[in-house]
């Protein structure tokens, strides 16, 4: 393990597009433990982002803007007084996540960056697409958790809880590398994997730290939440989840945010559920339409078909929060 | 304790009324210990030059080995041992012990672990794995055990007969119900200390039979029974799971006896999954009919049983309740997977959750309260008085349909369920203990015995507390370890029926002893004492009370010692429960909350009423866990079980655990003890999948009741 002190630092030591180094980096490790003790990943270094400074506060600026570092902890962002008054979907988002302990101790930027939790990608004797194999054994196998959305050729559900809640809210994420710096959209740092490497589900480069999640200040008279439906409640993964961010008009849906978590490679953004409802008074006609417009396209494979009909209640649920 | 009866009385257990320290509050013994992180259960064991071992296990059930090699795991630095358990040419027949294929011993458990991934495995996996009961039952597939794949268990009945009173029913029922295959899931996994040097063995199991534990080691180290000593003073939950020493007791005794040093081997967590047994699953087909009067007149029943390679558990229907026409036949079904074991209650929540829907459904069919019609199809009054008291402290009176299920509308309904339970739990000869009493006062209570979290260990000093009238925390308990006088494994409940007999009886016999140093002292009869609030004096005269300390001087240099053992008249089996769950479900998403669990259970006289209704607690959890989340999954194809760890292994939490209310059926005079925790974890998913169809009419045959099952039922509804 080696303890950096810069951002330039870590990304020095992890390795290139070219190769390199066997090197992950590790901020809460609540994610990168397990892959480690299943021994899906073998790297030769862990480079700690603990000893980089400057990583792990939420900070408002005068503009309303908030800047989050990678290294704040899910229990502090949920607790954060500004996000709970302001954006709450991000505090109810933090809030869903895992358990207490694991919420203390697990980041931000790992959150971010999770890795699946497909059985056949965390059985170690699958070698599945996922880790460099040729087959997506869920795709005929065991499927009750996985995409009924964005699938194939490997039909993971992305599992953070952060993802849809933040993409709602239009974030974007700082990438740092040694030699580089950008500003990527959250909704576009995300891949599907019929978008190229499969064995990524993010634009992350290899030598690029994720350092800081940025929200723009929101429109006045949003409200937000994050409905996560979890099979078992005290600590689990979604089945299916739903950020939602609506501003009403007299009673009129002026601006919509919908993206649906636990059903896509990637966190799902309907701008198609959207646009069906804009203009429109929340009532149930509305809410049908957004659900089916959302769950347009969505196919199942033979043991989650269980997900639309629960991504539709989730749906209903959320619309009927917040008008 | 207020008065003495005659010494020469015959033992029994005092007036529950009069009892000072037994059926009330108390706090455990090793509780302190436990919260602290002080006691050292087997995983703790920490030996001066002890070896950690590991164990290769392959993942997937059936296969030809080719090569196992184990030569690139002695290369590993830390690991001074390794040797190949099983070889190439050989077979590996099912998923589980069967496919333990090497063991490697190192200085650390991380150098352990690396030397197994080092061994190298060549191997031809042979397809189909036959992991499900679909490739057993299918034509063309192998056999996997010597008398196939179905073996039938069980036949009785003449099935025409019941087809016949099913013709003359007012309402019948057709349904498949189906439970999985559930697992232990100790948290301490299987595994033991193994502390060996060529003559004499010291060894730290997680057991729940101490005392019999002694002989398989000896069996393992070739030695005799009276050179191993057996030390499992904590233990981390067996359930059923921890009779035996088990594959990997005998593989830490192989490498014990080589190393001649000692040797820590514990399953790991998946491993606990793949070879450490579970709880057969289960399909039950069935027929049943009943008269609109209530009377619920015939069952025919076609019952698989998935117990892997062992034979599974299932009581014959029609379980608990009356049904004058019945038959039925039970199958084995064999599938290459670890075999079952012993689970808590084996194989009455698999016949519970089958026979309670069934008589749901008919009570529902014919229009009559689910509670009356189970009162009219029990003949024991006892379930009458616990079904009616389950009923009253759930509301189901107040409950607004109780004969027909609420409807899928779109909001959040409330339903009830209900549900009871048997257990024939008893008690048998081999336990004997010793009360110790020294002359300065110290008292305690020794037997072999382990306490599985049951508060076994405090009922071992209460007993004595109680004869001699003194506070519980005056006296010592022993246990945990085969040099104290023996004490049966704790299995069928049988525990408190075995075990608290004969400490009462050791505890009478010490207080008949000590009356007899006492009574020249006292100048009295010695059965004319009474022991009270830590004195004793001449019974009717107080004031001329000896303090504890005092009388305990009469003992002299040498401590009273009293043995007892087994009085079967101190314990009487069967016992009787009756629980009720209250759910919220979401019809629009299918979440189940479940709001409140009731249960009532008899058992005797309680010996200790709070570790009592622990006991009721758990078991609730554990069906409500089972019921709604426990789902072992494996690949059909790959073979692989993608289940075997706690995250995808989904247990209960806290934030699933309800309003619970245990209650201890003191209606239940009987003047004699009883063990009842199997009993408690029987009915209570019965009860939940009931609950679900009261609140809206989705009935669910096959657990768990997961929110994929629930949402699909109710997307079909709405």
């Amino acid at each position: 393990m080696v303890l950096p002190t810069s951002v330039e630092e870590a990304s020095r030591l992890l390795p290139t597009a070219e190769g390199g180094a066997s090197a992950k980096l590790l901020a809460g490790g609540q994610d990168l433990l397990t892959e480690l003790k299943e021994h899906l990943v073998e790297p030769d270094t862990l480079v700690n982002l603990k000893s980089v400074p400057g990583l792990d506060t939420i900070e408002w600026n005068e503009a309303g803007e908030l800047t989050i570092g990678a290294l704040v902890t899910l229990t502090d962002l949920e607790e954060e007084a500004g996000v709970v008054e302001k954006l709450p979907i991000l505090s109810e988002a933090a809030a869903s996540i895992a358990s207490a302990q694991i919420r203390s101790v697990g980041t931000v930027g790992g959150n971010l960056n999770q890795r699946p939790r497909c059985w056949y990608y965390r059985a170690e004797h699958a070698p599945c697409l996922k880790k460099g194999g040729s087959e997506c054994y869920a795709f005929e196998g065991r499927n009750k958790y996985n995409a009924i959305l964005g699938g194939g050729p490997s039909y993971i559900v992305h599992p953070s809880d952060l993802a849809p809640a933040l993409v709602a809210l239009g974030a974007k994420v700082t990438l740092k590398s040694h030699s580089t710096s950008r500003q990527l959209l959250l909704e576009d740092f995300y891949t599907l994997p019929s978008d190229g490497d499969i064995l990524t589900e993010t634009r992350l480069k290899p030598d690029e730290v994720l350092t800081h999640v940025h929200i723009p200040k929101q429109r006045a008279g949003m409200r937000s939440t994050y409905l996560k439906f979890k099979e078992r409640a005290s600590y689990d993964f979604a089945l299916s989840s739903v950020a939602l961010c609506l501003w009403l008009d007299q009673g009129q849906i002026t601006r919509t945010r919908i993206v649906l978590g636990g059903v896509a490679p990637k966190p799902w953004r309907t701008v198609k559920g959207e646009q069906a409802i804009l203009g429109k008074r929340v009532d149930a006609r509305t809410i049908e339409m957004a659900r089916e417009a959302c769950l347009d396209g969505a196919v199942t494979l033979s043991e989650n078909g269980f997900k639309i009909p629960l991504t539709k209640g989730l749906l209903t649920r959320a619309f009927q929060k917040l008008a | 304790m207020a008065t003495t009866p005659s010494p020469q009385d015959k033992v029994a257990w005092e007036p529950r009324d009069e009892m000072t320290v037994l059926n009330k509050d108390a706090r455990r013994l090793d509780g302190p210990v436990k919260v602290t992180g002080r006691a050292v259960y087997p995983h703790d064991v920490r030996l001066p030059n002890m070896v950690y071992a590991r164990l290769l296990v392959h993942p997937a059930p059936r296969s030809k080995l080719t090569r196992v090699d184990v030569e690139p795991a002695r290369q590993v630095p830390g690991v001074v041992y390794a040797e190949v358990l099983k070889s190439g040419g050989e077979e590996v027949l099912y998923q589980g012990d069967d496919a333990v294929l090497a063991v490697v011993a190192a200085e650390t458990p991380e150098a352990a672990e690396d030397g197994v991934r080092a061994v190298v495995v060549e191997l031809e996996e042979l397809w189909p794995p036959m992991v499900t009961p679909e490739q057993a039952l299918a034509d063309d597939s192998p056999k996997i055990t010597e008398n196939g794949n179905v073996v039938v268990a069980g036949t009785r009945g003449d099935q025409a007969e019941v087809e016949a009173t099913l013709g003359r029913c007012d309402a019948v029922v057709e349904a498949s119900y189906s439970l999985p295959v559930q697992h232990h899931a100790c948290l301490e996994t299987h595994g033991c200390v193994v502390d060996f040097d060529g003559e004499k063995a010291t060894t730290y199991p997680s057991t729940q039979m101490v005392t019999g534990s002694t002989g398989m080691f000896a069996r393992e180290l070739g030695i005799s029974r009276s050179d191993v000593r057996v030390l499992t003073p904590y233990m981390g939950g067996g359930f059923g799971a921890k009779f035996g020493i088990g594959k990997e007791g005998a593989v830490a005794s192989e490498v014990a006896k080589a190393l001649m040093r000692p040797v820590h081997l514990m399953l790991t967590r998946p491993q606990e999954f793949l070879m450490a047994g579970n709880r057969s699953g289960s399909k039950q087909v069935m027929k049943g009919g009943a008269t609109k009067d209530g009377v619920f007149q015939a069952l025919y029943v076609e019952a698989d049983k998935h117990g892997g390679m062992g034979r599974g558990s299932l009581p014959t229907p029609p379980y608990i309740y009356d049904v004058a026409s019945n038959a039925s036949t039970i199958r084995q079904v064999h599938t290459a997977t670890d075999a079952n074991r012993a689970m808590r209650a084996p194989g009455h929540p698999q016949a519970s959750f089958a026979m309670e829907s069934m008589v749901d459904e008919l009570s529902y069919a014919i229009g009559m309260d689910p509670v009356e019609f189970r009162k009219k199809n029990l003949s024991s009054e006892v379930y009458h008085r616990q079904l009616d008291r389950v009923a009253k402290e759930i509301g189901w009176a107040e409950h607004e349909h109780r004969t027909e299920p609420g409807k899928v509308d779109g909001n959040v309904r409330v339903g009830i369920g209900f549900g009871v339970s048997t257990w024939g739990s008893g008690g048998r000869p081999g336990c004997k203990c010793e009360v110790r009493i020294e002359a300065d006062g110290s008292i305690r209570s020794s037997v072999g015995t382990q306490d599985l979290g049951t508060g076994s260990r405090t009922y071992v000093a209460s007993i004595v507390a109680e004869e001699f009238g003194l506070e519980l925390s005056q006296v010592e308990a022993r246990i945990g370890d085969s040099d104290l006088p023996p004490s049966v494994g704790s299995g069928g409940s049988v525990t408190t029926g075995s075990l608290a007999p004969a400490v009462k009886d050791a505890a009478h016999n010490a207080r008949v002893a000590l009356c007899d140093k006492v009574a020249p002292v006292l100048e009295c009869d010695p059965d004319e004492l009474t022991w009270q609030g830590g004195k004793v004096y001449p019974t009717g005269e107080p004031d001329r009370a000896l303090t504890w300390k005092e009388a305990c001087a009469t003992v002299g240099s040498d401590p009273l010692v009293a043995m007892g053992e087994f009085q079967p008249h101190l314990h009487q089996g069967r016992v009787h429960g009756a629980q009720a769950a209250k759910i919220s479900v979401d019809t629009l998403t299918g979440e189940i909350k479940v709001l409140k669990m009731v249960t009532i259970q008899d058992q005797g006289i309680p010996l200790i009423r709070s570790a009592l209704r622990s006991q009721i607690n758990g078991g609730m959890v554990q069906a409500l866990s089972y019921g709604l989340l426990e789902q072992r999954v494996h690949d059909a194809d790959l073979g692989y079980m993608l289940t075997a760890n706690l995250e995808d292994y989904k247990i209960a939490g806290v934030q699933e655990i309800p309003e619970m209310v245990a209650i201890i059926d003191d209606d239940d005079t009987r003047q004699t003890v009883c063990g009842m925790a199997e009993a408690t974890c029987i009915p209570g998913h019965a009860a939940i999948a009931n609950a679900l169809y009261n609140a809206c009419g989705v009935r669910i045959r096959d657990l768990p009741l997961s929110a994929d099952r629930v949402v699909t039922e109710l997307a079909k509804r709405i």
